[in-house]
């Protein structure tokens, strides 16, 4: 089990396309052992198809995903679109050499060109090995954004929350009701529950049924894919607190996935905020909160509703149009470190401009 | 500021198959014109109960016990179904929380938006037909009375000037409505062309047909005296006709150049029209119904100034001050007559103090006060006077409350003596039963009693306070108000709703809720729109008919912070645009900062506390408040959230005393045993809390609260945009 502060999982130029749809484009973040990472943005930007991506509910397009320094899950487009680049590139010099007309280099390039591809297919075959050998990943849990949505209405709750502990080959019926008491009781439900079935809870229960679910397997990291969504108020402070009480005692680490900014700024130690399939920025939060760099983190910080109508009179909403903001026609942007540990995604002006403004 | 909806002892509960469930447990509010009231709370306190109550459209297994909503001389709960029908939409409009789940699937957005336009413009304009006739009778009676003093020939004239007033008040429509048609015709000629021209330069040299056929008839239209008309009307026909004689409704390759060198000229002519001003139809007709000349030939803003200056002349300064001392006459008449009605409430008040009501002598006595207060009742003003319009329903169903629980309570006792005998009975052998006694469903008739008492007592204050104010009523004000509800009325029973119109008006909504490509949009589905889009939609629809008062269930829950804060915004325009009153309900408090004026807290069915935005975020007093505001983490909070322990409680069996002494770590006794009436803070803020009584333990608010408001205080609203 590797030590607090210590990598969990990586996930290197994630991309996940739908057809044409580029739900996830090349998004890369690592998470440390015992911290609470936040995924923010606003509907359709892919922050639920990365949670779903990494717990392989898809089979990812391109990229890694690495766990505990295994690879978990590859996709192999970046593999053949690297073989593809290469043989053009080949082309071109190959045309240009014929008319020079020495051979020996064409031979040479063309030897050095073989390697290449047969490197690239070592690789793609490697990836195609370590996703298929981790087809399930018993240790990254999942929960979901509707409580009622995600419980199986015909099954008790005893029966939902073992049905993980039943699939992974547990026969011991007296040993598998143990342990459903036991995680009933961590998330401050009673042990009769277990014979009732969801229409009968509260809706902060019933997301407390889909938490338990997800802990029994005794999990390593749990994507908590927007659990407060769709709860009151007063019931997102009981299962708030109940991850944090939960992450503590178990020593979980945490994917948060939302679109309320405060209550992911309460909860998270870093967050990454996604703009259409886009990674812009990554810091801890209070760096974030307090240094926004990104004009769409800013828009997004200025949509924030207070509890104070004084602030909230004056308060001026940015607008994000990326058009206007941005000049990529000559220089494409990657995700740069702009401050340790505060990541942007940004061109080289950019880059001088932010960094700029954060010195000063 | 009036009210304009106002909630009394409201309570409501619901039949199910466990007992009585009490949703709502007497809570009163009013709605103040052109204001922002939030009512905020979890999940089962009511709030949406209250809302639909509102509409009238409670689930069927709902009991209305008491109370009344008090809508423009209305009592909503006693409306009958066929009443309601012009108020639901047309004066009361709700905005729904999902807005997929609000529109339909398989109905373009256009036929969604149209359709209660289509379907509601009959009935309208025969509502309006008898308000502005009965209404014009009224005044023109109250003319003669004051003014003519007996001289037949005086009365004549007046009379006769009221009539004139219906008559060219029609005139004008009809010339509206035909500007209207061709402003609209022109408009989609010119989105036609720009579309063709458009291709046609796109693929110049292939060889493609285009209908024009559109075209030709939407221009075709266009002819009216203040759109297209005199040389531009010349020039127009002369363009149609040649290129109809270079196309034949169809432009081939072969003749690109001829064809668009004709629709560019088409165009700018269209265009032009367009951008002249809109004449004042209202004096026009006036002028060409009495004038008996031709209208005057120049530019349309010169032709206004005339027209207003002829009308004002010849009619609109005389008929305002006959107008008005009608009024003021009125209004003295009536308040001769409200004098009496007091008395009269007085005389016969003495029956209803006795220990117990008589059922003949009350209904007598009522009877007698529902006479006098009907007399009163001044109807020529404009403003219902609703204390004294509902004053006979109320009355009536407060007497039918008391009398009808009378016979009810004997067989509700026994049953439930007979149940708890038996529950003894099974105690006293030492089984425990697994049932539950039923509470008694007895009337509470000591309440009724209180009921028919304060419907008396209401009414009472209610005259004095108006003969009080008597004097310094505006006539000038009351008169404007008059005319323009004449000019409402004649133009809502003329204006026949065309599928055409429809579109027009449908599309003008589109485009003032934020929609662009209006035109594009209107004849997409649902399911082509964003979540943000698709709530601009609902609120569109709700604002077809031009409501005063829009209820919004939780609009922006489904949605995500940016696009929250662009519908809030929408929102909060539209109220001042419209001068909406707006009741706002949402389970967030961080929502209601930006929007509310007056914020209710609700809880198990109560109103728990109320006050301005200021005084709920700044000085909150409810322990439910603290807690609610605790809950909410904003960006500064580290310390652990204060989440409320437990669940509401189940509203068979409502608690005895404070229903949120259960998971209130400040409860005191008393909580558990009584409870807590409002207690008044200041003018504007109450709460209902035994800590605010004088002899309470002094208690302070968590401190994740009072930090807050401290910091918030600090920062003194500092806006975030630097």
């Amino acid at each position: 089990m590797p030590n607090k502060g210590e990598t969990l999982l990586r996930v290197e130029h994630l991309c996940q396309y739908f057809k044409t749809n580029k739900a996830v484009d090349d998004v890369s973040f690592e998470i440390k052992k015992g911290e609470v990472f936040g995924l923010v943005g606003e509907s359709g930007c892919g922050k639920t198809t990365t949670g779903r991506s990494i717990i392989k509910l898809y089979d990812i397009t391109s990229g890694d995903i690495y766990f505990k320094g295994e690879r978990i899950a590859a996709g192999t487009l970046s593999y053949r679109n690297h073989i593809k680049e290469a043989k053009k590139k080949y082309k071109e010099e190959a045309e240009a050499l014929k008319k020079s007309g020495s051979a020996d280099v064409l031979n040479a390039k063309k030897a050095e060109l073989d390697a290449y591809i047969a490197e690239q297919k070592k690789q793609m075959q490697e990836a195609r090995r370590d996703h298929k050998k981790h087809k399930t990943v018993t240790e990254i849990q999942m929960i979901f954004q509707d409580p009622i949505a995600s419980l199986d209405p015909r099954m008790t709750v005893g029966q939902i929350i073992a049905e993980g502990l039943v699939i992974r080959g547990e026969k011991d019926k007296a040993k598998i009701n143990e342990k459903v008491y036991e995680v009933l009781e961590m998330v401050g439900l009673v042990r009769e529950h277990a014979e009732r079935y969801p229409h009968e809870f509260s809706g902060g229960q019933r997301q407390r049924i889909g938490v338990a679910r997800a802990v029994i397997m005794n999990p390593e990291l749990i994507i908590a894919d927007e659990p407060v969504s769709a709860l009151d108020v007063s019931i997102q402070a009981q299962v708030i607190n109940l991850l944090d009480d939960l992450r503590h005692k178990m020593g979980l680490t945490v994917m948060f996935v939302a679109h309320d900014l405060s209550v992911v700024k309460y909860f998270s130690d870093r967050i990454g905020v996604m703009y259409y399939g886009k990674l812009v920025e990554l810091a801890t939060s209070d760096e974030l909160f307090k240094h926004p760099l990104h004009p769409y983190t800013r828009s997004l910080l200025s949509a924030i509703p207070m509890p104070d109508p004084d602030y909230e009179k004056q308060r001026k909403r940015i607008t994000y149009v990326p058009l206007k903001e941005h000049d990529y026609s000559t220089d494409l942007p990657s995700l740069q470190e702009v401050l340790p540990g505060h990541f942007v995604h940004c061109n080289k002006a950019e880059f001088e401009k932010y960094r700029k403004e954060v010195q000063e | 500021m009036e009210n304009k909806l106002s909630v009394n002892n409201l309570v409501i509960s619901f039949r199910t198959p466990g007992g009585k469930v009490q949703a709502v447990r007497n809570i009163s509010f009013d709605l103040k014109e052109g204001e922002t009231l939030a009512v905020v709370g979890e999940s089962g306190s009511g709030k949406s109960v209250t809302s639909k109550a509102i509409l009238g459209i409670l689930a069927g297994n709902s009991i209305i016990e008491s109370g009344s909503i008090i809508y423009d001389g209305m009592d909503l709960l006693k409306v009958s179904e066929e009443d309601f029908y012009r108020i639901r939409g047309d004066k009361i409009a709700m905005i729904f929380q999902d807005p997929l789940s609000s529109l339909n699937p398989i109905m373009r957005i256009g036929k969604q938006l149209t359709e209660a336009m289509l379907l509601k413009g009959k009935a309208r304009q025969k509502a309006s037909r008898t308000a502005f006739n009965s209404t014009l009778a009224l005044l023109s009676q109250a003319m003669v009375d004051s003014q003519a003093g007996g001289n037949a020939a005086r009365a004549e004239e007046l009379k006769s000037m009221c009539k004139n007033f219906d008559k060219f008040e029609f005139k004008h429509i009809e010339l509206e409505q035909a500007y209207n048609v061709a402003h609209e015709a022109a408009v989609e000629a010119v989105d036609e062309i720009k579309e063709v021209l458009f291709y046609i330069e796109k693929n110049a040299f292939e060889d493609q047909k285009y209908t024009i056929k559109e075209i030709v008839r939407l221009a075709g239209q266009t002819g009216n005296d203040y759109v297209v008309c005199g040389k531009d009307l010349e020039a127009l026909k002369q363009l149609l006709g040649e290129l109809k004689k270079v196309s034949g409704g169809e432009i081939h390759s072969g003749k690109y150049t001829e064809t668009t060198r004709i629709l560019k000229e088409l165009q700018a002519i269209l265009e032009k029209a367009l951008k002249t001003e809109e004449p004042d139809f209202f004096d026009m007709g006036y002028y060409i119904t009495f004038s008996g000349q031709p209208l005057p030939q120049m530019p349309v803003s010169e032709l206004n100034d005339f027209l207003k200056k002829y009308t004002k002349e010849n009619f609109m300064d005389k008929f305002h001050a006959c107008a008005k001392e009608a009024l003021a006459y009125s209004a003295k008449q009536h308040d001769e007559r409200k004098k009496e009605a007091l008395q009269v409430i007085a005389e016969n008040y003495e029956v209803f103090t006795k220990e117990t009501l008589d059922k003949k002598e009350c209904s007598e006595a009522a009877a007698a006060m529902v006479r006098a207060v009907e007399g009163s009742i001044d109807r020529l003003e404009i403003r219902k006077d609703s204390v004294a319009y509902t004053f006979k329903s109320s009355i009536r169903a407060a007497l039918h409350t008391y009398f009808e629980g009378i016979p009810k309570n004997k067989k509700a006792a026994a049953v439930h003596k007979k149940q708890q005998a038996k529950y003894d009975k099974l105690t006293a052998r030492g089984k425990q039963p697994s049932w539950k006694v039923a509470p008694s469903t007895a009337v509470d008739l000591e309440l009724a009693k209180d009921n028919v008492d304060a419907v008396i007592k209401r009414m009472e204050n209610h005259y004095k306070e108006l003969l009080a104010n008597g004097a310094s009523r505006n006539f000038d004000e009351e008169t404007e108000a008059l005319i323009a509800f004449f000019r409402e009325n004649a133009s809502s029973v003329v204006l026949k709703v065309s599928k055409s119109m429809a579109k027009y008006k449908a599309l003008k909504l589109m485009e003032e809720v934020g929609i662009s490509d209006t035109r594009k949009r209107y004849r997409q589905y649902p399911f082509e729109f964003s979540g943000g889009m698709r709530q601009r939609i609902v609120i569109a629809i709700a604002l077809a008919a031009n409501p005063d008062i829009l209820i919004c269930d939780e609009p922006t829950t489904a949605l995500d912070v940016t696009i929250q804060a662009q519908i809030l915004e929408l929102i909060n325009k539209l109220k001042a645009d419209r001068n909406l009153s707006i009741i706002f309900i949402t389970h967030d408090l961080g929502v209601v900062a930006n929007m509310a004026d007056r914020i209710a807290v609700m809880y198990a069915g109560k109103i728990v506390e109320t006050g301005t935005s200021e005084d709920i975020f700044y000085s909150p007093a409810h322990p439910y408040t603290w807690a609610l505001l605790s809950a909410m983490p904003d960006l500064e909070t580290n310390e652990r959230l204060e989440a409320i322990p437990g669940t509401p409680p189940n509203m068979i069996y409502p608690p005895v005393g404070d229903a949120f002494a259960d998971r209130n770590k400040y409860a005191l006794k008393i909580d558990f045993e009584a409870q807590p009436p409002m207690f008044k803070i200041s003018e504007t803020h109450a709460a209902a809390t035994w800590l605010l009584h004088p002899s309470a333990p002094k208690v302070e608010p968590p401190k994740i609260i009072t930090e807050r408001i401290a910091r918030m205080k600090a920062k003194g609203g500092a806006s975030n945009a630097e």
